[in-house]
């Protein structure tokens, strides 16, 4: 059994909570133990400009474990892995370390998305529901693959379609998908985040996706929970449900929607998986 | 470090965001790369360059400081290994020092705050903080407490670490 530490991040316990559900859930059923960090902290997110103590919050959060830490948040994952290469440096280290109640010593750090398509690699039996034949918008967002030296390159990424076929999806064509969601600057400069927030969704639909899978906690709530606003303020319906990718790897896996959040999600997932259910009954 | 004069202001810039910075040689890779730079008054290139001029009252001033939305896809693309997201934060740090005061600001600083003295944020908190801080964004906050709160996604909890002391002290030695 695979075992891994656990940084479910500050939107674990509000705005994204489904996130959080569908990572222990999915997690569970591809047999990874998970640790939660013992008494995590914030890594800043965007809104911390000084470095240094940015890699100092980081560090602390990655010197409670000797394990590998994965999250679900590419905020929080591009946050730990900055502080990792700024460690490196050894005036970075020690000024750090002098701060720090535990010092840090080396950590490695991971994405959900490459523990579970790691897994699913290796065992491609535990996907139970075909999702055959679904057009899904693969959205990366900023910061999984930025800084570069990650588990993809910044320019044109691929891993995430690989998941998606994993799961026997269609990744549609999908030119927007590392463009920002505007996210970061959403509560102060409301105008311009909805803005890039709305081209995304309807880049996704001109695409020809069904369904749009994010990574990230803010890009989820740009698209997912603020969809209904910006189709007033744009004056045109759009209604594209937002999976977090473990919701959509656990959909595949069999699990139901009670145990993947996805009741949360503020476009309903629901009629997309009786579409996905109905399908599997009439091939079965 | 109080930034009196611009030769100290564009010293600490090159303190905080390194001195790489120095190299730019004016590409605009960045600016054509930004996802708000059609709303910027100094897109991030010619802020960069107010910055070497040493033009601390132009830089600070730019709304492209708040309108940068951490993409990193200018620093990725760089062809001088250049970080224009390290110069918006050295700058926003600056203001932040200052105590200029802007919406942008106030979010910010509300942000941090909560880091500070809880080591967690908790959105809902920030948003009615904010909220205070800033009465136009109470259409929004609506707008979305109207989509979150039926689905159990607003928390009144105010989370936080275990041991705070921790984290003020990183707060403390690091941001010297």
């Amino acid at each position: 059994m695979t075992k891994l530490a656990y940084y479910p991040g500050c939107v674990s316990k509000s705005t994204g909570k489904e996130m959080d559900i569908s990572t222990r859930a999915v997690s569970a059923a591809l047999g990874i133990e998970l640790e939660e960090l013992e008494d995590w902290n914030c890594c800043g997110a965007t809104h911390l400009p000084n470095e240094m103590v940015s890699t100092g919050l980081a560090a602390r959060n990655m010197a409670q474990t000797d394990l590998p830490i994965m999250t679900s948040c590419s905020i929080c994952y591009s946050n730990l892995r900055s502080a990792v290469s700024r460690m490196e440096e050894p005036s970075v280290r020690a000024r750090v370390n002098a701060a720090l109640a535990k010092p840090y010593q080396g950590a490695q750090v991971k994405h959900v998305l490459e523990v579970v398509l790691d897994e699913l690699q290796k065992d491609p039996d535990k996907i139970v529901v075909p999702l055959k034949d679904l057009k899904v918008a693969p959205y990366y967002g900023c910061l999984l693959t930025r800084p570069k030296g990650g588990i993809d390159r910044p320019e044109f990424p691929t891993i995430l379609e690989k998941l998606i076929k994993t799961v026997n999806a269609d990744p549609v064509d999908f030119r927007l998908k590392t463009f920002c969601c505007g996210g970061p600057i959403f509560m102060p400069q409301e105008e311009a985040a909805a803005d890039i927030a709305h081209k995304i969704l309807i880049e996704a639909k001109q695409s020809g996706a069904e369904v749009i899978v994010t990574l990230c906690p803010l890009c989820h709530l740009m698209l997912d929970a603020k969809q209904k606003s910006l189709e007033l303020k744009y004056g045109a319906a759009i209604g594209i449900p937002v999976l977090y990718v473990t919701q959509l790897v656990g959909i595949a896996l069999g699990l139901g929607p009670d145990d993947l959040g996805l009741n949360r999600n503020c476009v309903s997932p629901m009629p997309l998986l009786e579409k996905i259910y109905e399908k599997m009954a009439g091939e079965a | 470090m109080a930034v009196d004069n611009d030769r100290e202001f564009k010293k600490e810039v090159l303190r905080l965001a390194g001195p790489d910075v120095l190299t730019c040689m004016q590409c605009g890779t960045c600016s054509a790369s930004c996802p708000t730079a059609h709303l910027m008054d100094n897109s991030i290139r010619k802020l960069i360059k107010l910055v070497l001029e040493g033009k601390k009252e132009e830089a600070l001033r730019s709304n492209s400081v708040w309108l940068c939305t951490s993409c990193q896809l200018c620093t990725v693309r760089c062809p001088r290994g250049i970080r224009p997201k390290a110069v918006v934060g050295a700058l926003r740090e600056i203001c932040e020092r200052e105590g200029r005061r802007s919406n942008d600001q106030a979010y910010e600083d509300l942000f941090l705050q909560q880091i500070r003295d809880c080591g967690r944020v908790s959105e809902t908190k920030l948003s009615g903080e904010y909220l205070l801080a800033n009465p136009m964004s109470a259409v929004q906050a609506m707008e979305l407490g109207l989509e979150l709160a039926p689905r159990g996604k607003i928390s009144i909890e105010k989370e936080r670490v275990k041991r705070p002391g921790e984290v003020k002290k990183i707060f403390q030695e690091l941001s010297k």
